[in-house]
């Protein structure tokens, strides 16, 4: 039976093969050339896939390390990025954007035509506007508007660069702070800090290229997402590390366990590994090894530079740091010295901003100058601080609430509240940026006679990622990250250069 | 009537596609029909229709010239053909109906009928395709050498380029308006279309305006088209360019208003007519402010660069677009002099040089001055007390030195003003006294001394 199939088979090729003339051949070569030729106009199946490397033992520099430092297309303008982010949403109205108009209409009711369509998170019925509750004066050069809340912001006023008319489409905080962060009020997209070490790497090899410090007695209420890698490998999200404390939780060795022997631990586990390497060939083996050597090293560097009791007298007083405990002065000194240090992305968090009026800590007239007092100073310290040692040209630093503050005092409940307060608005707030690569001094963007609306150079957070992307050597259209079979990118499909506050 | 005329001549694009199926049809048929003959009925009525569809293809086509403002030499292709195609349609009825009056083109096999005719409809069709999306339709995605290869004409953008020293020579409607308009409006309103009735390429067809008349009110910008249609919305269906096309910068609309201002002249150069040089400063080249010199040098090899880095350097390209590195100690406090021939291999690229926090001595200095392209340099939390520095003068693009917490002295500190490029230098954190910013050589050069302060005040301690 076995033979008789075999034989059939034997006659079948036999005959195709006669059959088969030089005709046939060239038909269907033209079709298989023709074929070739069409898969590499397409580019296959999947036009994102990538070509395979030659050499699946060549490896780059990324494999083995993932926060090797990689050029960015551009020359950069800055090397590295503080972003400020006071959580809760600081009122612009208290700060930056004076309104002396807003004052005549204190006590007035809003405009319905202001009130229609729109959403509020709390407020309710018709509110009252409520004037500004401090003391605006034009300061420095620029004579740019600073409220008597922040004295010492006057002496860096000439630094920085405002934008007067940011506004987002978020009113509540979690999405409102995922959207400044991510660029999406939905979770799952990187942070700006996390798409910038991605991009750039980190040339600090004992320190983390994203360092997360927060104050003000909470984290953000979105959570770790803003500081998160979404789509991107976990190596490049924030770490957070505490300004109280160990600086990192479990950095230090357990009791017993001394410094060589935890080495050769180490040198055993990656020993075992580098074998498996040579069976395997796998990268992340490498890439783990580097970890563990790098965890090692960390050890020793985190330690230090987390330590600001080694910072001369002077420097802690112009802080007016608190060291033991956590606070925005010793967050913001440790920018500084993380930066100096060559880490890539430091962002704070100072938790405590939503002036409501429900409580006597979240009022626009008390409680709100207190944090105030809280920031003013070591803000202030830390850009004199980065100028004088030459790193302010080579730092951006951001400052900027995730929306801002009605003209309106808020109603709660459509009742007097107990303390003046704010509601949360998205149209129109302040925020600036300070560094290389920004024009000093400039004020951009303007909002009406009572701070409702943006009416001039309004700004989105898209427009605001772009431009720090810039200010970092990226195309934000260009710096794409391929994830579940598209190209995707830090502004999505919007976001402008702020180019009127470049240098 | 106008109106009737403008309709009626806008339905051309619409009723085109009848003819052309019918006779596309008709051919297809004689082709499927060739051996069977079955459909020798049908064929000469589809012909009959062709050659009514395209009579009156004809007229509104014709109407449709009236009415749109296309010159007459755009069009005169697809016109004579389009009355050919016509004319030729009632022909094949004719012929295969055979009637008598057509008896000379029996004579003629039907093959080559149908052949000349399917070549004349599909030329006939190209040449509108032609008129509506521009001659370069076609061709117009294909890369630049292969369009030339096939004897098409790329754009030619001409370039507006100014500078420090010629800018006032430079002829206002010549070198300005001229390319400004030939960049961004020509193309529609020129001599190949002519939209609206408009031409822009030279001075007597802008004088002459289009067809809603003239389009500058000389002296005033506010009321010339020729400004108010370029400043309206976008999405303003009156707004020139079209939103879809190439769009002027604001700039070139900035410098079109001036033009308009001072009388639209033709004549004279900028610096005649007095036009302030603010309206000029984005044409004038970029000046180069970056960390690296405004040079092109060849790349160290990769190999070289993973020599260096596996020695404990970091190094980096400035960009993916330069081939300046960066190079930095950062993870190598040990590094001494010595350990400087390390990094001579790429001395010509490297203009970034960070060695803060290192075991440097002033012995670095004659070594430093072998750097050709160094522009910025870090030399902070050093021993080094600047003796031997004026060795650095000689580099030609160094713009910044960092000595913050290093032990420069004073006495050593004013030679940098024989630092030709020099722009800042960072003394903070040194022996050296002092206070704030101030500067050398006419302000050329930026001491940063530091130690700014930020002295107590009573707010700083009231708690609300």
């Amino acid at each position: 039976m076995q033979d008789h199939v075999q034989r059939l088979i034997q006659e079948k090729v036999v005959r195709e093969t006669q059959a088969k003339t030089r005709r046939h051949f060239i038909k269907s070569c033209t079709q298989g050339m023709g074929g070739l030729a069409l898969s590499s106009i397409f580019m296959g199946c999947d036009p994102l896939e990538k070509p395979k490397a030659k050499n699946p033992m060549a490896f780059s520099e990324r494999d083995l390390n993932p926060l090797a430092t990689l050029a960015p297309p551009f020359a950069p303008k800055v090397k590295s990025v503080i972003y400020l982010h006071m959580a809760g949403a600081p009122s612009q109205l208290e700060m930056f954007d004076y309104k002396p108009q807003l004052q005549k209409y204190h006590g007035q009711d809003c405009p319905q035509s202001l009130l229609e369509g729109k959403k509020f998170a709390f407020i309710k019925g018709t509110p009252k506007l409520m004037g500004p509750q401090a003391e605006f004066k034009q300061e420095g050069e620029s004579g740019n508007w600073v409220s008597n809340f922040m004295p010492h912001f006057k002496k860096v006023v000439d630094e920085v660069a405002f934008l007067k008319a940011v506004h987002t489409d978020q009113f509540n905080h979690g999405p409102a702070q995922l959207f400044m962060h991510t660029g999406s009020a939905r979770l799952g997209r990187p942070s700006i800090g996390a798409w910038a070490t991605y991009g750039l790497g980190s040339p600090n090899q004992n320190l983390p290229g994203f360092v997360v410090l927060t104050s003000g007695g909470n984290t953000p209420d979105a959570g770790k997402s803003v500081w998160g890698s979404g789509f991107l490998p976990s190596v490049y999200q924030g770490v957070q590390c505490r300004s109280k404390g160990d600086p990192v939780l479990y950095i230090e060795d357990p009791e017993g366990m001394t410094r060589d022997l935890k080495k050769s631990t180490i040198d055993a586990i990656n020993k075992i590994n580098k074998e498996e390497y040579t069976k395997y060939a796998d990268p992340e083996i490498l890439a783990r090894i580097n970890q563990y050597e790098m965890a090692y090293r960390m050890q020793i560097a985190v330690p230090e530079v987390m330590n600001i009791n080694n910072e001369p007298e002077n420097v802690q007083q112009m802080y007016g740091v608190e060291p033991g405990k956590e606070s925005f002065a010793n967050n913001c000194l440790l920018a500084r010295k993380l930066v100096e240090d060559g880490v890539r992305f430091v962002q704070l968090f100072d938790w405590g901003w939503d002036t409501h009026g429900n409580v006597r800590e979240g009022s626009i007239d008390l409680g709100l100058r207190n944090k105030c007092r809280e920031i003013d100073r070591p803000i202030a310290a830390l850009i004199l601080d980065l100028k004088q040692r030459g790193l302010l040209d080579e730092t951006l630093v951001v400052w900027g609430g995730e929306f801002g503050r009605t003209p309106m005092q808020e109603n709660r409940g459509n009742k007097k509240m107990a303390y003046k307060g704010r509601d949360h608005h998205g149209d129109a707030f302040t925020m600036w940026m300070a560094g290389g690569g920004i024009k000093k001094g400039v004020c951009h963007g303007k909002t009406d006679d009572i701070g409702f609306s943006g009416i001039e150079g309004r700004v989105s957070v898209h427009d605001i990622h772009a431009t720090i992307l810039h200010l970092l050597g990226f195309d934000h259209e260009q710096f794409t990250y391929e994830f579940q079979g598209r190209h995707f990118r830090l502004t999505d499909v919007e976001g402008e250069l702020i180019k009127e506050i470049l240098a | 009537m106008d109106v009737l005329k403008q309709v009626l001549g806008r339905l051309h694009p619409l009723i085109v596609h009848l003819p052309i199926g019918f006779i596309i049809l008709g051919l297809l048929l004689q082709w499927y029909d060739r051996k069977r003959k079955e459909y020798g009925k049908v064929i000469p009525l589809v012909y009959l229709w062709g050659g009514i569809s395209a009579a009156l293809a004809c007229v509104t086509g014709y109407l449709q010239y009236l009415g749109e403002g296309y010159a007459f030499d755009t069009v005169k292709w697809h016109l004579w053909s389009g009355i050919a195609t016509a004319l030729f349609a009632f022909l094949m009825y004719a012929r295969l109906k055979e009637i008598r009056q057509v008896d000379f083109l029996s004579k003629v096999p039907i093959v080559v009928l149908s052949a000349f005719f399917f070549v004349l409809i599909s030329f006939t069709g190209h040449k509108g395709g032609n008129i509506t999306h521009g001659e370069d339709y076609l061709v117009e995605p294909l890369p630049n050498h292969i369009k030339s290869a096939l004897g098409f004409e790329t754009f030619e953008e001409k370039v507006i380029a100014l500078n420090e020293e010629n800018w006032q020579d430079a002829v206002m409607y010549d070198d300005i308006i001229n390319p400004i308009l030939n960049n961004n409006c020509v193309s529609c309103h020129g001599p190949k279309k002519t939209k609206g009735e408009l031409q822009l390429h030279n001075p007597e067809v802008i004088l002459k305006g289009g067809e809603n008349g003239e389009i500058i009110v000389t002296g005033n910008s506010e009321t010339s088209e020729l400004y108010t249609r370029l400043v309206l919305p976008k999405n303003d269906e009156d707004h020139m360019p079209p939103k879809d096309k190439r769009q002027p910068t604001p700039e070139e609309i900035e410098l079109i208003r001036a033009w308009l201002n001072i009388g639209n002249p033709f004549e004279g150069t900028i610096g005649d007519l007095g036009i302030e040089k603010e309206l000029f400063l984005s044409f004038f080249p970029k000046k180069h402010d970056a960390d690296y010199p405004d040079i092109q040098i060849s790349a160290a090899s990769q190999d070289t660069i993973n020599g260096i880095k596996n020695k404990g350097f970091h190094v980096e390209n400035i960009s993916k677009a330069s081939n300046f590195l960066e190079v930095s100690c950062i993870n190598m406090p040990s590094f001494t002099d010595s350990d400087f021939e390390f990094i001579l291999p790429i001395r010509e690229q490297i203009a970034i040089l960070d060695l803060g926090g290192t075991q440097i001595t002033d012995a670095i200095f004659e070594k430093l001055a072998t750097l050709p392209n160094l522009t910025v340099l870090k030399l902070d939390a050093t021993a080094i007390t600047g003796k031997d520095m004026e060795l650095l003068a000689s580099l030609e693009h160094l713009k910044s030195i960092n000595f913050t917490g290093s032990l420069l002295e004073e006495i050593y500190l004013h030679n940098l003003v024989e630092f030709k490029k020099l722009e800042v230098a960072y003394v903070f954190g040194t022996q050296i006294q002092g206070e704030g910013v101030r500067t050398l050589n006419e302000g050329q050069i930026i001491i940063d001394y530091g130690n700014y302060e930020l002295p107590p005040i009573p707010s700083d301690s009231i708690i609300y």
